[in-house]
């Protein structure tokens, strides 16, 4: 499995991430859509998809929680058969990120929260402050994501 | 508000040298239940404690020794004491001159009265 990221500053806390709470699969993308690092993935289609969703859901969510709670509702946790999804946002200067991770039985729920506040953490610390003001969806955007994928998966 | 498990712990807590006891959930690391003393990081002791006991379940399956019973981890400052049945961890954080043989009676007593 391969971790790699479109920024640099990603790659050390996702890398403890990954290890530390020994998940399948991760993803941290921009609320938009936009990948950032990823670990586990195969194929730069699977990355696109899995960020699409992962953002439509967490927008879903937030939008949710504030309509029920008055304001978005923190981290999702989905249970499969197998697998579990935790998405969470992960908050830096000036917005936000979103995180997706996927685990089974050699993890826990309880395993990714902890280390998934120590990622938060570094994050926020070491995350450049423009990384949370891109606009979702201006014109850039689907040359902005072909170029992370290019550099992610080795065809820049 | 109490749980079926506020009693048990209550009774824990009160041992000298406890500074924490928890029911965890041993399949997502998740606290149940728990009696802590400040400065102890409950969540991050159960998640750890949790996946600590099902490796040491799997290893004891594995050796051909069938279910973990009573699993300490012993460092240079304290103790971590765990014993499970039913899918339900009982965690107990420890000072390292804990009187670990009545600790041990009483959290495998407690299991007994576990849901």
């Amino acid at each position: 499995m391969r971790l790699t990221v479109a920024a640099s500053w990603v790659e050390s806390p996702l890398k403890a991430f990954v290890d530390d709470g020994r998940v399948r699969l991760a993803i941290l993308l921009h609320s938009s859509g936009q990948v950032l690092g990823q670990f586990g993935f195969a194929r730069s289609v699977d990355v696109m998809t899995a960020c699409a969703l992962a953002a439509a859901t967490a927008a879903s969510s937030a939008e949710l929680g504030r309509l029920i709670d008055g304001r978005p509702f923190n981290a999702m946790h989905y249970v499969g058969v197998t697998q579990q999804i935790f998405l969470a946002p992960v908050p830096i200067e000036g917005g936000k990120l979103v995180l997706l991770a996927v685990f089974d039985e050699d993890s826990s729920l309880g395993l990714v929260q902890l280390f998934f506040q120590e990622f938060c953490a570094t994050v926020k610390a070491i995350a450049p402050a423009a990384s949370a003001g891109e606009p979702a969806l201006d014109a850039d955007f689907e040359r902005e994501l072909n170029r992370n994928l290019a550099v992610m998966f080795g065809r820049a | 508000m109490n749980s079926p498990f506020t009693q048990t712990l209550s009774a824990l807590i009160r041992h000298r040298g406890v500074t924490g006891c928890m029911v965890v959930g041993e399949s997502d690391g998740i606290i149940v239940d728990s009696s802590l003393q400040i400065g102890v990081n409950g969540s991050a002791v159960a998640a750890l404690t949790a996946s600590l006991y099902r490796k040491a379940q799997r290893a004891s399956t594995a050796a051909g020794f069938g279910m973990t019973g009573f699993f300490e981890l012993v460092a240079e400052g304290g103790r971590v004491c765990a014993a499970g049945r039913n899918e339900m961890v009982l965690v107990i954080v420890a000072g390292a001159k804990v009187n670990v043989g009545i600790i041990r009676m009483e959290m495998l007593k407690a299991l007994e009265s576990f849901p």
